[in-house]
């Protein structure tokens, strides 16, 4: 524990001298500075726009707006020519003649057609190209409308799986790999909370309702600093602020869900707000089933999002966002409910012109509830959840035109309740399977800044410290080499009783060629405390997330990657090749026939050893006015190797499929029609199937080969979209669309499992049998804005 | 439980799954003895199958292995056991005198004519453990579940407090056992309930869709409990699944842990019987 404080001191320290060396080297003092400021909005709706670029034409170097909306850089005395421009909105000009501070607000118009005659065209700005920032895609909610979707619902999250480097674990579902981590190792946050399980009906369906979203962000490698907690990749979702000008109404009706959202200011420019709900009612359909024990049954899900953002005056915002939604099933047999909730409550500070603060303070909920109706002898109920409740503070301050430093501290404690099992009502032959509550607290502080040197070079350094430490009450099995448990310590309330820390540098070069083209490389290295307690595929809602202590070692990861950006056609064209190797150290499997629900040793059923993946990812991306898209290829390996697993011999990991193909296109040919298409393929998974056969009773039971030796059939599958818009015009109050889409247009069988079934006929035969979900699934949504 | 979650996860799926049967090649691997049989504390005579492992698409019954020598010991007493039809059936059986002791430990030998796997030698133990006593059965029928509802058969019995207890139920129809497969029989433990009166939970379930296993009015019915290991009942859970994945839960697919020596594959399971019989209304 002494040596671990030091260690910190010793940290603190190096953080610190950090800051001085920057600040005593500001560049040349040959003239006077002065800082322009400001913060960048839609004109239409008052939402802040992130990742705006303002470019001093003079000097040929800019800076970009922050989540926030927010941008600051100190300049020499002089004039300039300010470009303001962000995709998909007309570009500003501003000429300024900075002789003091400036405060300089930019209120985009989206570009519309009426906006033809503009001379300024809408130049697409170079920042994939300019920005010292890699294995990064954003997308705003425009381009993830544009998808077509599975049952008419659109989706973050499937949009997500069609990015390079990113794996769809099975069909349908909402888990993904990224750069063959697992699908825990996503650190998925709406408004800066955790959200721990982002599936809805067994993961068919995200928990993210667009309307009520502005933009994602997927970092896949190359992590900010100012993230952690997480090994392979950090989606940042935000939700939208709520339209600061007037009121606004949007809405869907779908075949299984509907939705709506209310908008508007509360006080013109200063407060407004957001609310935006969602629910299925494909149970009503359930009646018509002819199986008996459907017609009883209940099965939907809804949620909530609500927001209210409160520009208090130039320097203090304040924001309150939430999040809440639950899947339901009952029938007269049996009920179960699973969904998470968050909280956020955040203020923007600035201090002065250069030191930009941000405080948060963010809770999240994820819970399940299972049982039987009392009365029965097998009446139960079973509860789990987990909570985290956080604090953070996170500071950008633009020393000078040169040099961004952001800095920042957390603090999570997450309590975690894996299960609590009982008995209910006075029949019940149930006694009650606690599995004891653990409690733990996730710090760090980092700081990292972004420095231009020269013309061509950026670089970017920075270091994140992470400290782990299990806090009392609690109690922890003590296992013997063969992992059986021979007895458990408990601790006291309040004791910090194990302690993990992490230095996790995190480093970006970029050399810019020209405008066009650079190139990149970056190194991170990534901490994870907690993990999900999962050794299937599709996963269910019956998570279990375990802390590391005194059994479990923190997984590490260690990530290079390198690549080439060029740009084409005025940068409506980006294509990019990136390069990565990543090596994991304590990943985690589980032994065979593991049993993990309701398991107070669960840390006995937990096999740790290393993983690694390497890859290769080719993008080409168009945004064009009338046609956008993408079109991905990935090479990629993932292996693990585990003492105690597969005898010990690597073998691939789940989510190992080397080819992966994604194309996805948008074309407005009409300005009432547009269409989507996407085609995906992807290797198929990994699998381990039966070499030889016993007969034990009756039955023959399989002699497996290696683990994933062999492959399930290769997926394909081609999705395609047509929307029908009413006719844009100037003072048009409401405006529809209607979307029709179909999903796996050749309607190909995909494989979701493969099982090796005794024929019924003769019990000696044996036969392989796939099961697939999903055949040609047509949709057709309404969805009206006014 | 378990079965519980299983119906209730699985349902949003019944709307949509489809199988289909498809053509996999798989390569070929090595032949294993394979062990299969149980004693009990009941007097009868009890069978030993020995057999051999064949590629996964054989498609023929198994190889039987025949002329071995096989015996059981007590640590003090031995008893042979014989090839019921020498050199062709592969079963070997006990005396029909047989009867197990509670609390004692059986040790299966097993001399082959020739080597499987490199050897001619395996072994196997299991502990033949006490079970509860089974007051009293009923059967009743639940007509909300399934196409055609199902019958329940429950039981009434003290679980002893002071250790874990897995339980294996076996069925008889009039007289006629309809258990006759290793994944018909049902099993439980007694985590959820240890300890406690056990007042009419269900043990079995049949389906009224099956014609061939249903249950009409007048119908004998027995419910034999045993008391098996923990091994034994891990082995029969795992032998359920084998084959199936479901990717909600199952995890990757492993060899099933049996409990004969040196890479055979099987169980040698010693157990006690507790029996109760009704009448169906």
């Amino acid at each position: 524990m002494n040596s671990m404080i030091r260690k910190i001191h010793i940290l603190f320290f190096f953080l610190s001298a950090f800051t001085l060396v920057i600040r005593a080297a500001p560049g040349p003092e040959s003239a006077k500075k002065w800082t322009i400021s400001g913060s960048i909005r839609d004109k239409s709706n008052g939402e802040y726009l992130t990742g705006a670029t303002i470019f001093v034409t003079e000097l040929k170097t800019g800076t970009v707006s922050d989540l926030y909306g927010h941008y600051s850089m100190t300049l020499a005395e002089g004039s300039y020519t300010l470009q303001f421009s962000y995709i998909g909105y007309k570009t500003e000009l501003r000429q300024v003649d900075l002789t003091s501070n400036r405060t300089i607000n930019i209120d985009f118009d989206p570009s519309t057609e009426n906006l033809k005659e503009v001379v300024v065209t809408s130049e697409q700005s170079n920042k994939n190209v300019a920005r010292p920032e890699m294995s990064t895609f954003k997308m705003d909610i425009k381009t993830i409308k544009s998808i077509p979707s599975l049952m008419g619902e659109v989706d973050i999250i499937k949009a997500i799986q069609l990015l390079p480097g990113v794996q769809s674990v099975s069909e349908g579902g909402s888990g993904f790999s990224v750069r063959g981590g697992a699908p825990d190792q996503n650190l998925i946050i709406l408004d800066e909370a955790t959200v721990y399980n982002a599936s809805h009906l067994m993961g068919f369906f995200s928990v993210f309702n667009n309307d009520a979203i502005k933009d994602v962000k997927l970092y896949k490698g190359d992590i900010p600093p100012m993230y952690g907690g997480r090994l392979s990749s950090v989606l940042d979702v935000r939700m939208k602020e709520g339209n600061s000008k007037r009121f606004e109404v949007t809405g869907g009706i779908g075949l299984i869900a509907s939705r709506l959202t209310v908008e508007g200011p509360v006080w013109k420019d200063r407060i407004s707000f957001v609310v935006s709900g969602r629910r299925t009612y494909a149970d009503l359909f359930l009646p018509l089933s002819t199986e008996k024990a459907l017609q009883n049954n209940k099965l939907y899900f809804y949620d909530l999002n609500a927001k209210i953002n409160y520009r208090i005056d130039e320097n203090n915002h304040l924001f309150l966002s939430g999040y809440f939604g639950r899947d339901v099933f009952k029938n007269t047999f049996a009920k179960m409910s699973w969904g998470n909730a968050t909280g956020t409550i955040r203020w923007n500070h600035l201090f002065g012109k250069k030191l930009f603060g941000n405080f948060t303070f963010v809770y999240s909920d994820y819970r399940y509830l299972l049982g039987t109706p009392e009365g029965q002898t097998t009446s139960f109920e079973w509860n789990s959840n987990l909570r985290d409740a956080g604090v953070k503070g996170d500071f950008s301050y633009y020393v000078n035109p040169n040099n961004t430093l952001r800095f920042g501290v957390s603090g999570v404690y997450h309590m975690i309740n894996p299960g609590v099992a009982r008995g209910t009502g006075s029949e019940s032959i149930y006694t009650e399977v606690i599995v004891p509550e653990n409690f733990s607290l996730e710090t760090g502080i980092y700081i990292g800044n972004e420095q231009k040197a020269g013309k061509h070079w950026t670089l970017k350094y920075g270091i994140r410290l992470s400290l782990f430490q299990n806090v009392g009450p609690g109690t922890i099995y003590n296992f013997d080499s063969l992992y059986n448990p021979i007895d458990s310590t408990v601790y006291a309330s309040g004791d910090f009783y194990n302690s993990y820390y992490g230095i996790e540098p995190r480093l970006g070069i970029l050399y810019t060629f020209n405008e066009r083209s650079s190139i990149k490389a970056s190194y991170s290295r990534t901490n994870q405390y907690l993990q999900l307690a999962q050794n299937s595929t599709a996963g269910t809602p019956l998570d279990i997330w375990f802390p590391a202590s005194p059994n479990i070692k923190p997984q590490v990861s260690d990530q290079g990657a390198i690549g080439y950006f060029r740009n084409f056609l005025h940068n409506t064209i980006e294509t990019s090749v990136e390069v990565y190797y990543k090596h994991m150290n304590n990943v985690i499997d589980f032994k065979d026939f593991a049993v993990l629900l309701l398991n107070e040793e669960i840390e006995g059923e937990v096999r740790e050893g290393k993983g690694w993946s390497y890859g290769a990812e080719f993008l080409v991306r168009v945004t064009e006015k009338k046609f956008g898209g993408w079109i991905s290829y990935t090479y990629s390996r993932s292996m693990r190797q585990i003492a105690e697993i597969n005898n010990g011999d690597p073998y691939p990991a789940p989510y190992d499929k080397p080819h992966n193909i994604a194309i996805v296109g948008n074309y407005q040919f009409h300005p009432r029609w547009s269409v989507s298409a996407n085609w995906v393929f992807a290797t198929g998974n990994p699998a381990t199937f039966p070499t030889g056969r016993a007969e034990i009773g009756g039955k023959v039971i399989p002699i497996y080969s290696d683990r994933n030796a062999y492959r399930y059939p290769d997926y394909n599958r081609l999705d395609l979209s047509i929307t029908f818009s009413s006719k844009q015009r100037e003072g048009r109050k409401f405006n529809w669309d209607i979307n029709a889409s179909v999903y796996n247009v050749y309607n190909r069988h995909n494989t979701w499992s493969v099982n090796f079934v005794q024929d019924t006929e003769n019990s000696n035969v044996t036969h392989a049998e796939k099961v697939y979900l999903f055949g040609i699934v047509p949709s057709i949504t309404f969805n009206f804005h006014f | 439980m378990n079965r519980l979650l299983f119906y209730i996860l699985l349902l949003p799926i019944l709307f949509t799954a489809c199988t289909e049967r498809i053509d996999i090649s798989l390569d070929e691997t090595y032949t294993r003895l394979v062990v299969d049989g149980g004693i009990s504390n009941d007097t009868g005579a009890y069978g030993i199958y020995l057999t051999k492992t064949a590629d996964y698409f054989f498609n023929e019954p198994a190889p039987r292995v025949v002329n071995a020598v096989a015996w059981l010991t007590d640590g003090s007493n031995e008893y042979l056991l014989s090839e019921t039809d020498p050199g062709f059936s592969g079963l070997y059986q006990t005396d029909s005198s047989f009867a197990g002791q509670i609390g004692k430990t059986y040790t299966l030998n097993i001399e082959l004519p020739e080597k499987i796997d490199d050897r001619t030698q395996y072994s196997s133990s299991c502990k033949m453990i006490s079970v509860a006593r089974l007051d009293s059965i009923a059967v009743t029928f639940q007509p909300d579940w399934g196409k055609k509802g199902f019958w329940e058969i429950k039981l009434w019995a003290q679980d002893p407090g002071d250790e874990v207890n897995y339980y294996m139920f076996h069925y008889y129809r009039n007289d006629t056992l309809m258990t006759d497969s290793i994944w018909k029989v049902s099993i439980t433990d007694d985590r959820y309930f240890n300890g406690n009166y056990i007042y009419g939970a269900t043990a079995v379930y049949i389906n009224n869709d099956h014609y061939w296993e249903t249950l009409r009015p007048g119908d004998k019915v027995k419910l034999q409990m045993s008391g098996i290991t923990k091994e034994y009942y891990n082995f029969i859970s795992q032998v359920r699944e084998a084959g199936y994945s479901i990717p909600f839960f199952s995890g990757p697919p492993a060899n099933v842990i049996g409990n004969i020596s040196d890479g055979a594959v099987g169980f040698f399971s010693a157990y006690s019987d507790s029996w109760a019989t009704t009448r169906v209304k």
